[in-house]
């Protein structure tokens, strides 16, 4: 099968939200629902459409066979409970895609629904550490919270290449000035470097403000088949590439350089699918857990050479206007985290044309990636396209 | 003084005898039995040759540190008295891709620089259900080799 089969044969018909928020006050089977009703509304299609149902989670959220009849959906004839966290968030709508292409599903809602402030947080804090693998190794030693696992590969990559703090808080200033201009965004007011630079470390090298904002919120998005995308309202936006794998962790044997992340493993096959490359990008929504996440996709994306990301977001490449605007939604680090469905949300209104005082003019290609594969070894990503 | 207690370590059915060699105080590494590859964390099947068959042999206890940060936010209650704390992800001495973690002892965050040559050292401390357990720390090597 050729890396192109997938290529163009799904699309997104829809997206919906829930209000972002620290405390929803609602179940994440309500937020499902509601993120769900919303992106269905959008699409101009209605919940006796719908067969199918996909979502991630790491124990942590709602799963299909209960959305599904809490929903009134009539029958499932597919669905997606796939554990993981943001490294696996655009794998759900790549592989919905799959399940498109295959006749297996002909609608498919792909949701992430969590309350990652008020119920779960993420960050881990005051919860016991789970009961994977490395966690052996790692928690005795107080090293349990993503944002400590993402520092340490920060730390590394400052001491290969050079990268800076100031570097670091580019990414987190050019954020927030992007929510400034996104009504849904939990943090709007514009930062300056020296807010940035001013605000408490977490874990070194890391500080407060390269963190995302534990959010409580649902976010979902319909996949159908370009063809029938095409009799619905929306103009459609195509699933050009799809793409989840990886491999490296600190276990022996598989990875000596942390500075790389399973992007750069992943990209090649990602941009071969959608027959597309860097240059081709036009807007780019990439995971960012943590600022360093950004710096290093935009190297393993091929946005410019390993160890130039510093400089690169640094130069205002990656701002509204530069040649790369990225995370135009203010990302994780401002509107907020629901583990990535929301950066494929905003792809869409980007490819649209409907992103407001924030559109990136006459956006065409997207990038929009997952979580690069620190915290489990995987990641996955998506090549959107508009259909014109 | 008594330390805070730790959150302890829950070994699997792979890493329990490597656990129970630190109590000891001893070092090990697992070495394939077939192709001789060293292995770290511990595992039953090696990733180079697939064979089953392997031993345990002493680390040389050295490395050099690969990376670190320091942990400002009080991630776990159980060493919230702790912070700020370094925590160092080391490369050993006896293979590049063979990576541990650990505290810095004997030593202060100031004194961090990359590829710093540290040794292991052992510590006993109570674990968070009130059971002593051993952990593997670094601290900076006091001769080079
Ligand atoms: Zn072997």
């Amino acid at each position: 099968m050729g890396s192109g089969h997938l290529r163009d044969r799904a699309a997104i018909a829809g997206v919906g939200y829930t209000p972002f928020s620290a405390n929803s006050g609602v179940s994440t089977l309500t937020l499902a629902v509601d993120a769900i009703l919303a992106a269905l509304d959008d699409a101009g299609l209605t919940v006796g459409d719908v067969d199918a149902l996909a979502t991630h989670r790491v124990g942590d959220s709602t799963p299909p066979w209960v959305v599904a009849p809490a929903l009134g959906v009539p029958e499932v004839t597919w669905y997606l409970d796939q554990f993981g966290g943001g490294s696996v968030s655009h794998s759900v709508v790549g592989q919905a895609a799959m399940a498109v292409a295959a006749g297996i599903a002909t609608t498919v809602v792909c949701y992430r629904a969590v309350n990652a402030r008020s119920e779960f947080r993420m960050g881990g804090t005051g919860r016991g550490p789970a009961p994977v693998f490395d966690v052996q190794y790692q928690a005795p030693y107080g090293l349990l919270a993503p944002s400590q696992q993402f520092a340490m590969y920060a730390r590394a990559h400052m001491i290969a290449y050079g990268t800076t703090h100031e570097q670091f808080g580019h990414i987190a200033v050019n954020q927030r000035a992007n929510a400034a201009k996104n009504d849904r965004a939990l943090k709007r007011e514009p930062i300056t470097l020296d807010d940035y630079l001013a605000s408490r470390w977490i874990a070194e090298p890391l500080r407060l403000l390269d963190c995302c904002l534990e959010t409580d919120g649902a976010c979902a998005v319909v996949v159908t088949s370009v063809e029938r995308a095409r009799h619905l309202p929306r103009p459609p936006v195509l699933i050009s590439g799809a793409v989840w794998g990886g491999g490296d962790s600190f276990l022996s044997g598989t990875g000596t350089d942390f500075t790389v992340s399973e992007a750069a493993r992943v990209a090649p096959r990602l941009y071969a699918m959608a027959g597309a490359g860097p240059a081709d990008i036009d807007v780019a929504e990439i995971y960012d857990c943590f600022s360093y996440s950004v710096l290093v996709q935009l190297e393993d994306y091929g946005f410019c050479p390993k160890g130039e990301g510093g400089p690169y977001v640094a130069s205002g490449a990656t701002a509204l206007g530069g040649t790369l605007p990225v995370n135009t939604h203010g990302g994780f680090l401002s509107e907020g985290y629901v583990h990535g469905l929301n950066h494929v949300a905003e792809a869409v209104s980007q490819l649209r044309g409907t992103a407001g005082d924030r559109q990136v003019p006459g956006a065409e290609v997207a990038l929009s990636t997952a979580q690069p594969g620190y915290v489990l070894a995987g990641t996955s990503a998506l090549i959107l396209r508009a259909d014109r | 003084m008594s330390a805070p207690p730790r959150p302890r370590p829950w070994p699997d059915r792979d890493s329990a005898p490597w656990w129970e060699a630190v109590r000891r105080h001893e070092l090990l590494l697992q070495r394939c039995g077939h192709c001789g590859t060293p292995r770290f964390p511990p595992r039953a099947v090696c990733n180079r040759c697939r064979s089953r068959e392997s031993g345990w042999v002493p680390a040389m206890g050295t490395g050099r540190v690969y990376s670190w940060i320091v942990n400002h936010h009080a991630f776990m209650p159980a060493m919230a008295a702790e912070v700020p704390f370094a925590v160092l992800m080391v490369r050993l001495d006896d293979a590049d891709d063979l990576f541990m973690y650990g505290n810095l002892v004997a030593a202060g965050v100031a004194d961090l620089v990359p590829g710093l040559p540290v040794e292991a050292v052992f510590a006993d401390v109570l674990g968070d259900d009130g059971e002593g357990f051993t952990l593997v720390q670094w601290r900076p090597r006091r001769r080079t080799p």
